[in-house]
């Protein structure tokens, strides 16, 4: 099976087949020597490639994987060739706008724009207070205000809707 | 000395005094908090108190609450750590007025440094530097704006009632003053309940540098020389080390000789420190800490001086007992702080439940922390889940150390600050200490590249193994999935493999999608 695993901007292909109990590993296309134990049940974890050892920190899953390795931090969203195919098609029918999320959870402070302004990018939107620190939280793309999903004084958590943009008509 | 104390803190701070505390002989009374029921500093003490809720204001910063705890289990002195209610004025005045004792500061020394404008007026009257700025502070965008420009830009904006590094804002620009006041007032009336705020030049270039001091109730002080904690963002420290690379004998000397003159000019009592700037060879008074600082235990390492032993000796009446001559600084000594934090995208504020942790250990490396595997990290406390410190014979030796020691070290479920202090650890300009407090906001922090490929195989065999492990338990319907693709991928390798035989090819009719 082919998976996708995205991390940062880049996206590499890994692909596992079980032969006689054993997996084998390809990456990019190319073989792969890995051996992958796991040491504890709880997420540690340790590969061996080209005689050398990797001990890792295994968290989450199956689609965002979180792997700490060297004292670094690794995050990768998984998909597989199927999902791959749905998520493309997901975002394809949605260019242009998007939807501003919480990225911590905070009270909304301040609003800065109104339904059906046109905002450009890094444009402040609204103030976001969390762990007494007051954030602006910008557009990311030019656009035009579609919807406000909180107003000064809701609480939000982190993933909540705040502001809903779509894309200006040109 | 004390037979039982109680620690008016939770976290790595209260395991601190807790581990000094029991060394002594000494009994802890621990406080907890609705959700810190099971936590390390609960489990660590002789006794426990509940104080319910779930809220700081409803648990450890509730006075009453406090003191009715000591009371009942006959604590004879409170220790505050760090943050809640150690620099609070009124709870050091209501310890003592309860004939406890104060493991801290006279109330009237907090006072006089928590308010940033006494503060200032006090040390420029005991002729300690200060950085050029407004002696009043402003509520009015006008005055404001018309006292920057006879100050001169850039200009620093702090909350009077402020600390920690919240609320302050810079500003570069003069057409930017009035919105950042706008801000940085709101901010503070919001946290602080006093939107007055205070303006200073902000200098470039700048290096954050603190002098430990410690004083005794007889009027004996002594400085433990200084902590370098330049490394910083947003004014939160990361890495903090002692000494200073920048700071010769001389220099070392002058520095700890104001700050023992400006705890001096407050009547100080017990540990405090005085944060200076330094700039161009200069250096000037900031703000004075009125309590332990996280970063302590650089100064322990160095000097070999158990900083809470002597908090609480003070506190109980004793004298230092030494001068400053019999200090001397050995080695050199680094820490990191371990926050909940996302250095990908911006040090925001991370959450999660600790899955797993690998911890450091080996020769001259000591972790502070109070974390555990299944510990929940929220957002009503401190983000700190621990600090990681090392010594070395030389800065070079405790760099090498601390890098080896963050590669053993995994957090697992939460983000933490450690790839951007390895970052900071690897950088040559950290290396040859030509660094200021803007030089960790100028890092991109990123995890290297030559590891992707390997992790991207990681996190496939686990996702792998996870849809095994889902596929084999009885009660799993993601069974059906597993099996119709591992059919399908085994009658594709099949097909690779060039077998084509009658009995293969009519499997693969059967069971492809």
């Amino acid at each position: 099976m082919k998976t996708f695993v995205e991390i940062g901007d880049r996206t590499r292909e890994v692909e596992i087949t079980e032969r006689l109990g054993r997996l084998v590993v390809h990456l990019d296309g190319e073989p792969c020597d890995v051996e992958y134990a796991e040491v504890d049940g709880y997420g540690q974890a340790v590969l061996l490639h080209e005689g050398q050892s990797y001990a890792m920190s295994i968290a989450g899953g199956p689609h965002e994987i979180a792997i700490t390795l060297a004292g670094y931090r690794y995050d990768c969203v998984l998909e597989d060739e199927r999902e791959r195919a749905a998520n493309l098609a997901a975002k394809a029918s949605n260019r242009g706008g998007g939807v501003v999320k919480a990225v911590m959870p905070g009270v909304v402070v301040e609003v800065l724009v109104e339904p059906g302004q046109a905002v450009e990018e890094g444009q402040p939107l609204l103030i976001l207070e969390a762990m007494k620190m007051q954030n602006e939280i910008a557009a990311p793309g030019t656009g035009v205000v579609k919807a406000l999903h909180a107003e000064a004084g809701t609480a939000v958590a982190s993933g909540d809707k705040l502001i809903t943009l779509v894309a200006p008509e040109s | 000395m004390f037979k039982r104390i109680l620690i008016a803190n939770r976290g790595e701070i209260a395991l601190r005094v807790i581990r000094t505390a029991r060394e002594m002989g000494i009994e802890c009374v621990a406080v907890y908090s609705e959700v810190d029921a099971r936590a390390l500093h609960t489990r660590m003490a002789h006794v426990a108190v509940r104080l319910g809720g779930k809220l700081p204001s409803e648990s450890y910063l509730d006075i009453d609450k406090i003191l009715r705890a000591a009371r009942e289990t006959g604590a004879e002195a409170i220790h505050p750590g760090y943050g809640f209610l150690s620099e609070n004025a009124e709870f050091a005045r209501r310890v003592e007025e309860e004939g406890l004792a104060w493991i801290g500061p006279p109330a009237d020394a907090i006072s006089a440094m928590g308010d940033k404008i006494v503060a200032r007026q006090k040390m420029t009257a005991a002729g300690v530097p200060c950085v050029p700025g407004l002696v009043d502070p402003v509520d009015d965008v006008a005055i404001a704006i018309e006292s920057a420009e006879s100050i001169g830009y850039p200009i620093a904006i702090k909350a009077a009632a402020g600390g920690g590094g919240k609320g302050i804002r810079i500003v570069r620009d003069p057409g930017d003053m009035e919105s950042a006041f706008r801000t940085a007032s709101g901010e503070a009336l919001a946290s602080f309940g006093d939107g007055r705020v205070y303006l200073e030049r902000y200098l470039d270039s700048s290096r954050h540098i603190e002098v430990q001091l410690m004083f005794d109730a007889h009027g004996n002080g002594v400085h433990f020389f200084e902590r370098e904690c330049s490394i910083q963002r947003r004014h939160q420290k990361l890495v903090e080390e002692a000494p200073s690379v920048v700071l010769d004998d001389a220099a070392r000397a002058e520095m700890g000789r104001v700050a023992v003159q400006a705890g001096e000019a407050v009547g100080y009592r017990g540990a405090g420190t005085v944060e200076f700037l330094w700039s161009g060879g200069e250096f000037f008074f900031l703000e004075m800490n009125t309590r332990l600082q996280v970063e302590h235990p650089v100064t322990e390492m160095i000097t070999g001086v158990d900083l809470v032993r002597e908090q609480l000796r003070v506190a109980a009446g004793e004298p230092l007992g030494y001068g400053q001559d019999a200090l001397s600084i050995n080695g050199h000594s680094i820490e990191v702080r371990v926050n909940a934090e996302n250095p990908f995208n911006g040090f925001l504020p991370a959450t999660g439940t600790l899955e797993n942790l690998r911890m450091p250990g080996g020769p001259w490396v000591r972790l502070d922390a109070a974390m555990y595997r299944g510990l929940e990290v929220a957002l009503e406390y401190d983000p700190m889940l621990a600090k990681l410190i090392v010594w070395g014979a030389t800065r070079d030796e405790a760099i090498a150390r601390m890098i080896r020691a963050i590669e053993e070290m995994n957090v697992g479920g939460v983000h933490t600050g450690l790839p951007a202090a390895l970052q900071v650890l690897m950088h040559d300009r950290f290396r040859s200490g030509d660094f200021d407090t803007q030089f960790l906001e100028s890092l991109e922090i990123r995890s290297p590249e030559k590891f992707e490929g390997l992790v991207a195989v990681a996190a496939a065999i686990h996702r792998h193994l996870g849809a095994r492990r889902r596929a084999l338990s009885p009660s799993d319907a993601a069974r059906g999935g597993w099996l119709a693709r591992s059919r399908a991928e085994t009658s594709d390798h099949v097909q690779r493999a060039g077998v084509h035989n009658a009995a293969a090819g009519s499997a693969n009719g059967e069971m492809t999608r």
